[in-house]
């Protein structure tokens, strides 16, 4: 029997009584019985939430402040006391709880709140700015228009001033509303990031707010970091890098961060060993908060690591790798805390081979894969994300570390996931690990990974299809006859040229690279391109006559390349593709050969070298071909390509079609 | 490509090397994919012998002067299968690398008489006795040196009597995608020679396949 939930609920609903009472006594303690009740407590907050105690408290208020203008009574301490308990009270059911954040703005409390910052009484300012500083913690608080000049006024009032909950509230303001780059430099042109550095040097709180604000102005933004930097505040910097050492643990993580959104932004600075290796320590050890500073620690070293290989390195050599191995091996991790460890060492490992292996010597890949399998999306996605990176090492894909059933099963399954975005990780890791060099490709299409992807290179979201071809593409790299013939009689002509053919770019190039590696190899995989009528071969030429971009040229003129190393008839049919007879504009072949992409040009002469080869008996004809169609004189203009490859390629189709000038001659 | 054991030797091993996604090669005969054949000579005093030889490259990673593939020894003596082992390269880049090796007991005086072998080399011999041609730009010369060193052997254990300890000087040319080298280790027969071609394989040209790694 649910009693003490009754209890509860006439407790409630006897503080919500008390609190209409018309003795302003018995409201007043009922404001701070009910205070007292929901601090830090979640549950609490909740249940006062399904009970209205929010519209009740924010008409207290109302109600109040009115009370306070009519009546001119500045001794009237009861109805301060009230307007401080019912703030306080509204600022406590916004701090940390979203649903209580929109219950206040919802009951119209907010432009009451910002009335009491102009209040005389100290006590009410601090109350008003307190609840304020709160529901700014909050993404549902209005945006704060900086462009307004009494706006900006009013912001640097709020800075000024001594109470240091008043001017935490206006960094916060700053910190939740400044998004912009004209808003950026519009605060530091006022004079804000000045004030903000000597907030550097309060109270705990003003130090935090005054962190996170310097960084929201700093954010991409290097105009203003150098202003920063640059000119006046070099002591500022240092007083920040001080911070790093803070005994706070959060103040360590916001100087930390602040200086990685300064290094981020304008990468000329904080480029001293010492605060670099200060900085990697410094977020290593803030791992091992138990509490939110540990959860963001993780998040905090990856944007500082990377891209960056310079600190990857460092990182490495001060045993990152170890340190988030050891935090992930105490199991049991909140989800946020696992996929931002997860994140950081995909980072750890997204260029380095050395940190590769220490990776995999360390087995930390065993916890990864269990991860796949992990409830939360987000989990997966970062243990998708960490594979990706770690199977970047072709020593390991070389040796076929990853191309086992402890690996695929699990990255397979997910392929089913409801999350898109979980899928799309997986098939990034995928795409990866069937590189394969080791002749057991076939482990992955009996886990039914090859059926899985063919089915999402019909997805009807065009990222999914791209990356299942990516895939598909990098397992058809190098591969026996047998799996190519499994994936292509999975695939299906028709599907491979409607795939060339999709709407997206990103998705005809995938196709096309792997109808390249279809041709490749084995001298029979030629005849994919004729099954069923040619559609896949006619498919490559429509494409490559309206080729958008340049990637779409390069892998389609591959196509054509490899087809053209194949048998008489396959030669011819690829001039019959370049040189249609019935066309008579100029063929996209010259186009191709002036790109100023040399490697589409590369691409280009090698199927002209493929086409002209002197052993083949209808060479002579095909060169007085592309003779009459231009392409000989194009080439001869190459001689001299700014590309080295290109131009040898040049010397090498020049030196076979002077063999049959000569001749003809 | 392994050479007899002489002397027991361990493999030493390749610190820092590097991979990452598969970037656009310098010439298309050194993508990946491609493959050569040819022959190790591995006379020695007492015999005349070479080993046919087949290579394929696997991974180049030209940001980092990286490049990787498989070498099969096909007619060892010892063994009763083709010996397969996986190698990495350094393209001497001169940012990367230089031509000075500094490593696996390879001193300057090793580096200048091996890569003197290679006629392609002789221009740049002055500047590399200067400074191990770290201020040459080599980004459009038509030869690409690299250093090619055997991780382990991928068919076959390591008792198979075999060493993989030494390191082959690659001269590779990227006009006709031939590859000339030649292999150093102390323990063995010097200047042991390896000449490779670019193979078509039954087809009448040049074929190319890729990947990309995400």
């Amino acid at each position: 029997m649910p009693t003490t939930t009754t209890t509860a609920a006439t407790t409630g609903s006897n503080i919500l009584h008390r609190l209409t009472s018309a003795d302003r006594d018995v409201k007043l303690k009922a404001l701070r019985e009910l205070k007292n009740q929901i601090i830090g407590n979640r549950t609490k907050k909740l249940s006062f939430l399904k009970l209205g105690a929010v519209p009740t408290v924010a008409s207290i208020l109302s109600d109040a402040v009115s009370t306070d203008a009519v009546v001119d009574n500045n001794n009237d301490n009861i109805n301060k006391n009230i307007i401080v308990q019912s703030a306080a009270v509204l600022g406590s059911f916004a701090c940390g709880f979203e649903a209580g954040v929109k219950a206040v703005l919802d009951a119209g409390a907010f432009p009451k709140l910002s009335r009491l910052l102009s209040y005389h009484d100290e006590k009410v300012v601090d109350a008003g700015a307190r609840s304020l500083k709160m529901i700014y913690q909050s993404k549902l608080a209005p945006k704060y228009d900086f462009l307004l000049e009494k706006n900006m006024e009013f912001l640097l009032s709020l800075l000024n001033n001594e109470n240091e909950n008043v001017s935490g509230l206006g960094a916060s303001i700053i910190s939740h509303s400044c998004k912009t780059s004209v808003e950026q430099k519009l605060l530091s042109d006022a004079g804000v990031l000045r004030k903000l550095t000597s907030l550097l040097g309060g109270s705990l709180s003003q130090r935090d707010a005054s962190l996170e604000s310097l960084a929201t102005i700093f954010k991409s933004n290097p105009e203003v970091v150098v202003k920063f930097v640059g000119n006046e505040s070099e002591r500022a910097l240092s007083c920040i890098i001080d911070l790093v050492k803070d005994r706070f643990a959060r103040t360590r993580l916001l100087a930390s961060l602040c200086l990685i959104i300064v290094r981020n932004t304008s990468p000329c600075y904080l480029q001293d060993l010492a605060i670099k290796t200060k900085l990697i320590n410094t977020l290593l050890e803030l791992l091992g908060d138990p509490g939110q500073v540990g959860d963001e620690a993780s998040f905090a070293f990856s944007s500082l690591i990377a891209q960056k290989e310079d600190m990857q390195k460092l990182a490495f050599e001060v045993n990152a790798i170890d340190k988030l191995y050891n935090h992930l091996k105490g199991g049991s991790l909140h989800p946020l805390r696992f996929e931002g460890i997860l994140l950081a060492l995909a980072d750890m490992c997204s260029k380095l081979e050395c940190c590769r292996s220490r990776f995999l010597s360390l087995q930390v890949l065993n916890l990864v894969i269990d991860a796949l399998a992990h409830d939360s999306s987000d989990v997966r996605i970062a243990a998708c994300i960490c594979l990706r990176s770690v199977s970047r090492s072709i020593k390991n894909l070389s040796a076929g570390s990853f191309m086992n059933e402890t690996v695929v099963i699990p990255l397979v399954r997910l392929l089913d996931d409801s999350s898109t975005s979980v899928q799309v990780s997986a098939l990034g890791a995928i795409s990866n690990i069937v590189v394969d060099f080791t002749t057991r490709r076939s482990l992955f299409i009996r886990c039914g990974g090859v059926k899985q992807l063919v089915q999402l290179s019909k997805s009807m979201d065009s990222t999914i299809r791209s990356n299942a071809l990516w895939a598909l593409r990098n397992l058809m790299f190098l591969a026996e006859n047998k799996c190519k013939e499994g994936i292509f009689l999975e695939l299906t002509a028709s599907l491979l040229a409607s795939l060339i053919c999709d709407p997206e770019p990103i998705v005809q190039e995938q196709a096309l690279a792997l109808v390249r590696n279809l041709v490749d190899g084995c001298i029979s995989s030629v005849e994919y391109m004729f099954a069923e009528d040619g559609i896949i071969f006619d498919a490559v030429g429509r494409q490559l006559r309206s080729a958008s971009k340049a990637e779409i040229g390069i892998q389609g003129m591959y196509v054509l390349s490899n087809v053209a190393t194949g048998k008489e008839s396959h030669k011819e049919a690829v001039m019959n593709q370049l040189l249609p007879t019935e066309n008579r504009t100029q063929p996209y072949l010259i186009n191709f050969l002036q790109s100023n992409d040399s490697r589409l040009r590369t691409a280009t002469v090698w199927a002209v070298v493929n086409l002209t080869c002197s052993s083949s008996p209808g060479a002579s004809v095909r060169v007085v071909k592309l003779r009459d169609a231009g392409i000989v004189s194009q080439i001869k203009n190459m001689v001299n390509d700014p590309c080295l490859d290109v131009k040898l390629r040049v010397r090498t189709a020049l030196g076979q079609l002077m063999t049959f000038e000569d001749s003809s001659t | 490509m392994p050479v007899r054991v002489v002397e027991s030797s361990a493999p030493s091993q390749v610190s820092g090397a590097n991979s990452g996604q598969t970037s656009p090669s310098i010439c298309t005969l050194l993508s990946v994919g491609q493959a050569f054949s040819g022959t190790q000579n591995v006379s020695n005093l007492q015999k005349e012998e070479a080993w046919r030889v087949n290579v394929r490259i696997q991974g180049c990673d030209l940001e980092h002067g990286y490049l990787c593939g498989t070498m099969e020894a096909l007619n060892v003596p010892m063994a009763d299968t083709p010996v397969v082992t996986f190698w990495e390269g350094e393209i001497v880049d001169t940012k990367n690398y230089t031509f000075y090796t500094g490593k696996w007991e390879a001193t300057p005086e090793n580096d200048i008489k091996h890569w003197t072998k290679f006629p392609s080399f002789s221009p740049l011999l002055n500047q590399v006795e200067v400074d191990g041609g770290k201020s040459l730009d080599l980004s459009n010369y038509p030869y690409i040196f690299m250093r090619w060193k055997e991780q382990y052997f991928v068919n076959v254990g390591t008792d198979c009597g075999l060493t993989i300890a030494g390191f082959y000087y690659v001269c590779f040319s990227c006009s006709d995608g031939s590859i000339n080298g030649f292999y150093y280790d102390p323990n063995s027969s010097p200047f042991q020679k390896l000449e490779l071609k670019c193979t078509n394989e039954e087809r009448s040209g040049f074929s190319f396949s890729s990947y990309e790694l995400q």
